[in-house]
């Protein structure tokens, strides 16, 4: 009864180009042919691909499919792996953020990371939030830093749940409280755009559906680009979906599109739990 | 499009299951029509009496199949393809279900005619619309177990050939009922079954518009032949 | 169930190498202790009487006449006087009886050699006691003081004894006449080092080994801490240099002390003409020692900073010297702390070098810069363990408690120190 009626295009690892829609109007981050090599290794294959202007967009494929990869492309913390080898054109605002003018420093006070697994400084939860503030001289007296601190942390979302001590250590929250804590230490600087990579893996339920919520709330103001393992979270939460397969990028479309009826065959069977 | 190779068996298992459930209605289904169908052409009250008593069962499949639906999308988050399969057979056995209470308004009907000649004099063309509707639901049927939308777009441009038998049996009719006032009210009971058999074939005609759905992803309901034609599957010519 | 059933037949013999293997850990503890308390306790009972001097009391007529001063106001010749005649002259007065060249000559050593300067100071400070009759208590000798504490056996023969017996005569006559007494000595931390075993104290080493030490610190702790931080931090990876100096620091660490004294003598004595035994040159020679150690403990400690964390400073916008400096180093300090300590330790305990470069010396003076001729601690106790007179065997045995306090204090300080830095993450 399995008959194969209908094969949009070959069950092959050969991915010609990318299907869908990867390149938008007025984007916020656009990029063209990036090829990332570990090495020998080379992990991204000539991807082209736009961040939406306060939009969200999931990044998602199995494992070791180089999202990981692109995504720490976007705020150059690929330079600190001294054998990753970068090429492409990454432009921020129309800007090249790899060209040798430009100050990888001031590029990730506008680009921030919130990072798999919490890492809050083992500092008091108000230090960790002014630690990026105070660094960039944001705040020119402590009210002000005060005060930074305050509408991070509720932007956040955590600010109700802290707001008797402050001075407590950051490590002492639990893991979902953490992690808001290092969105809030984000979002203090004041970034355009926001990287996320896996940042609900290590946490429980909901934990995690109280940080999806964040990122809808901040995608109204910020540009957020969100590496995910879990498909449901990438529907529930991204306006635009982005299938990596092998270090290459397969479809782009929106969200809606890519979950209910997506372009290209390997999409399909990732979605559905067919392979990867 | 492939039902099975997920990586979760007990999912491939349990899509596999669902379907042949489904087709088991159909078949079902496609029993009481045609059976229905003969008891009017025949005029066996036995057999009438076993298609009006016979539609509880088609009933409990409905439930049983919807219900299957419900647990598989809640317990398995479908996506994409798996997701419009569940959703086209929800709606496909409402549509199974209506033919099956179609069929037994025949039987009921067949059973009142069975002792009357009115059916012999329109024999031959209730003959006709009969077969072309019996003939429209088992294609859909079988485009739904083949994933055929090409052949279920054929199916779907056909609905006209049942409008015109419709149109000329009921004319018929309705010469029937002006020739002798006393034939209107069997007269009338043939008119309900062929209004019977007629939306027997509409619904036919929507299994087959979800068969489009699902396996090109593309909701041809409410959209005129051409259209559908021209948007999905001319396009679908050039690019082959 | 035959594998329960396995498993429960190995248990036993796993249990038995188990309760086998926290007895072997439990009786090396308490092997090590007791080893230890041995040691303290041997030290202790030897080296606790050099806390206490006895002291004689001595009737003295402060006669300016045997001082031989007619101006009893003028500083200068009050200075001068002869305190040893009148210290003389009052010990002959006590006992009268004394005849012979050489008994007057053991009377004249009933007292310390430096207590006619005690008399001195005791006069230059108070000109009134000139002419009156007072009772002062002078620092006895230290064959009395030996003595007294038990060291010397009177029921020996005589020809084996240092105390002849009319000098027990004497003593036994001091004691019943209440003049003998047994006080805190407090020479033993106020003086520096002298001949005579009495007068004899560590200060000098004291303050010498304090000095070198703050060399020490002052040169090994930010050069260590820096190199390290280099190393682990900014210099390139996999290259063939920073390899070659890596390895050259591991291998610095295994090279015996006196080298290094060698070095010291060579290099900074001899060509960059530092002054010898000083607590600089004795310093800069246990800086290259020290420094090992505090690279390796503290690259150990830099290496094992999470990585999470300074990749969270660089995402927030950090620069790679801040993300160093702000998260790294504070997050490193307990380690590099508890390396800095243990090369302090080391180092306090270095003898071999520091007689390379002088330190070996006799300095009887306190040192009170480091550029001034000093001993340290240890030097001290090996000086003294050498000399032949039996009061200096207490006084190397109470050197080494000092010697040893000093250690666990400076424990004790980076316990704190580490307390203080240590935090959770």
């Amino acid at each position: 009864m399995n008959v194969a009626i209908e094969t949009r295009d070959e069950f092959a690892v050969e991915v010609k180009g990318t299907v869908g829609f990867p390149f938008v109007d007025h984007p916020k981050f656009e990029t063209r042919h990036v090829n990332v090599s570990y090495g020998d290794k080379q992990a991204i294959f000539d991807v082209g691909l736009d961040i939406g202007d306060k939009q969200i967009i999931a990044m998602i494929g199995p494992s070791g499919c180089g999202k990981s990869t692109y995504l720490r492309c976007l705020n150059r913390m690929n330079d600190t792996i001294p054998i990753c080898r970068v090429s492409g054109e990454f432009k921020l605002d129309g800007e090249d953020i790899y060209a040798d003018s430009q100050d990888p420093v001031l590029l990730r006070a506008r680009v921030g990371m919130v990072f798999q697994k919490p890492n809050p400084f083992p500092k008091s939860i108000h230090d960790n939030v002014a630690y990026g503030a105070r660094l960039h001289g944001l705040a020119s007296n402590r009210s002000e830093l005060d005060d930074i601190v305050e509408k991070s942390l509720t932007r956040a979302g955590l600010f109700k749940e802290v707001k008797d001590d402050l001075h407590r250590p950051g490590t002492g929250l639990s893991g979902g409280q953490q992690q808001r804590l290092c969105i809030a230490r984000t979002i203090a600087v004041d970034p355009e755009v926001i990287l996320m990579d896996e940042p609900t893996s290590a946490l429980d339920p909901i934990a995690t559906a109280l940080i999806e919520e964040l990122m809808t709330e901040l995608s109204e103001k910020y540009s957020i680009a969100i590496v995910t393992h879990s498909m449901q979270q990438a529907a529930r939460v991204s306006h635009r979906t982005a299938y990596f397969h092998l270090g290459k990028l397969v479809e782009v479309n929106d969200t809606n599109t890519v979950f209910t009826n997506p372009e290209h065959k390997l999409t399909e069977n990732y979605i559905t739990g067919r392979f990867g | 499009m492939e039902i099975g190779q997920h990586i979760s068996q007990k999912y491939n298992e349990a899509l596999e299951t669902l379907r042949n459930q489904v087709l088991k209605m159909g078949g079902a289904v496609e029993l009481q029509a045609s059976n229905a169908l003969k008891a009017l052409l025949e005029r066996d009250d036995e057999l009438a009496e076993l298609v009006a008593t016979s539609d509880y069962k088609i009933n409990k499949m409905e439930v049983e199949i919807d219900e299957e639906c419900a647990q598989i999308i809640a317990r398995r988050q479908p996506a994409a393809g798996d997701l419009r399969l569940l959703l086209a057979t929800a709606k496909l056995v409402t549509d199974l279900e209506r033919i099956g209470d179609e069929a037994e308004k025949i039987g009921r009907y067949a059973i009142k005619l069975a002792k009357k000649d009115t059916v012999m004099e329109m024999h031959a063309e209730l003959s006709h619309l009969g077969e072309l509707v019996l003939d429209m639901l088992h294609g859909s049927l079988d485009c739904f177990a083949r994933m055929d939308a090409d052949q279920a777009m054929n199916i779907v441009s056909e609905d006209d050939k049942i409008d015109k038998e419709f149109d000329a049996l009921s004319r018929l009719l309705i010469t029937h009922m002006m020739e002798d006032p006393r034939n209107i009210k069997n007269v009338l009971r043939v008119i309900w079954c062929a209004r019977a058999l007629e939306r027997m074939g509409d619904h036919a005609q929507n299994i087959c518009e979800y068969v489009i759905y699902l396996v090109k992803g593309k909701d041809v309901r409410h959209t005129s032949r051409e259209q559908v034609r021209e948007r999905y599957f001319a396009a679908e010519e050039k690019s082959k | 169930m035959k594998n329960t059933d396995i498993i429960r037949a190995s248990l036993k013999r796993r249990y038995a190498k188990e309760r086998r293997f926290r007895f072997y850990g439990f009786a090396s503890i308490v092997v090590s202790v007791l080893f230890l308390l041995v040691l303290i306790v041997s030290i202790s009972l030897k080296g606790y009487p050099a806390f206490q001097q006895t002291y004689i009391k001595v009737d003295i007529t402060v006669d300016p006449v045997t001082l031989g001063i007619s101006n009893t106001y003028d500083k200068n010749a009050l200075f001068n006087a002869n305190y040893a005649k009148l210290m003389r002259t009052s010990l002959q007065a006590m006992f009268p009886e004394v005849a012979g060249r050489k008994q007057k000559r053991a009377l004249k050593q009933l007292v310390s050699r430096f207590a006619a300067y005690d008399l001195r100071d005791r006069v230059v400070d108070n000109p009134d006691l000139i002419g009156t009759r007072q009772s002062f208590w002078f620092v006895a000798k230290d064959d009395i003081d030996v003595f007294m504490k038990g060291g010397i056996n009177r029921n020996l023969p005589e020809s084996d004894r240092r105390i002849k017996d009319f000098q027990l005569e004497w003593i036994d006559q001091l004691e019943r006449g209440g003049r003998l007494e047994k006080r805190f000595n407090r020479t033993f931390f106020t003086s520096g080092d002298s001949r005579e075993p009495e007068q004899a104290g560590i200060k000098g080493a004291l303050k010498g080994s304090v000095l070198t030490m703050l060399v020490t610190l002052l040169l090994s702790f930010p050069i260590g801490v820096a190199a390290a931080i280099y190393l682990e931090e900014f210099a390139p990876q996999n290259n063939r240099w920073v390899d070659i100096i890596e390895i050259n620091i591991n291998n610095l660490a295994a090279v015996p002390s006196i080298v290094f004294g060698l070095l010291g003598l060579a290099v900074f004595i001899s060509f960059f003409g530092v002054p010898r035994s000083a607590p600089l040159v004795g310093g800069l020679v246990l800086t290259l020692m020290t420094l090992p150690t505090i690279i390796i403990a503290s690259r150990a400690a830099i290496k094992s900073v999470p990585p999470s964390i300074r990749e969270a400073a660089l995402a927030v916008g950090a620069s790679k010297v801040q993300t160093t400096f702000h998260h790294v180093v504070p997050l490193a300090m307990p380690g590099i702390l508890t390396g800095t300590i243990i090369g302090m330790a080391q180092a306090l305990g270095e003898t071999a070098p520091l007689l390379m470069i002088g330190m070996v010396a006799f300095v009887a003076d306190i040192p009170q810069t480091i550029t001034d001729p000093s001993t340290v601690l240890p030097v001290q106790i090996y000086l003294w363990s050498d000399s032949p007179e039996r009061a200096f065997m207490e006084r190397t045995s109470a050197a080494i408690m000092v010697l040893l306090a000093f250690l666990v204090i400076m424990n004790f300080i980076a316990v704190l120190l580490r307390k203080k830095f240590e935090r959770r993450w």
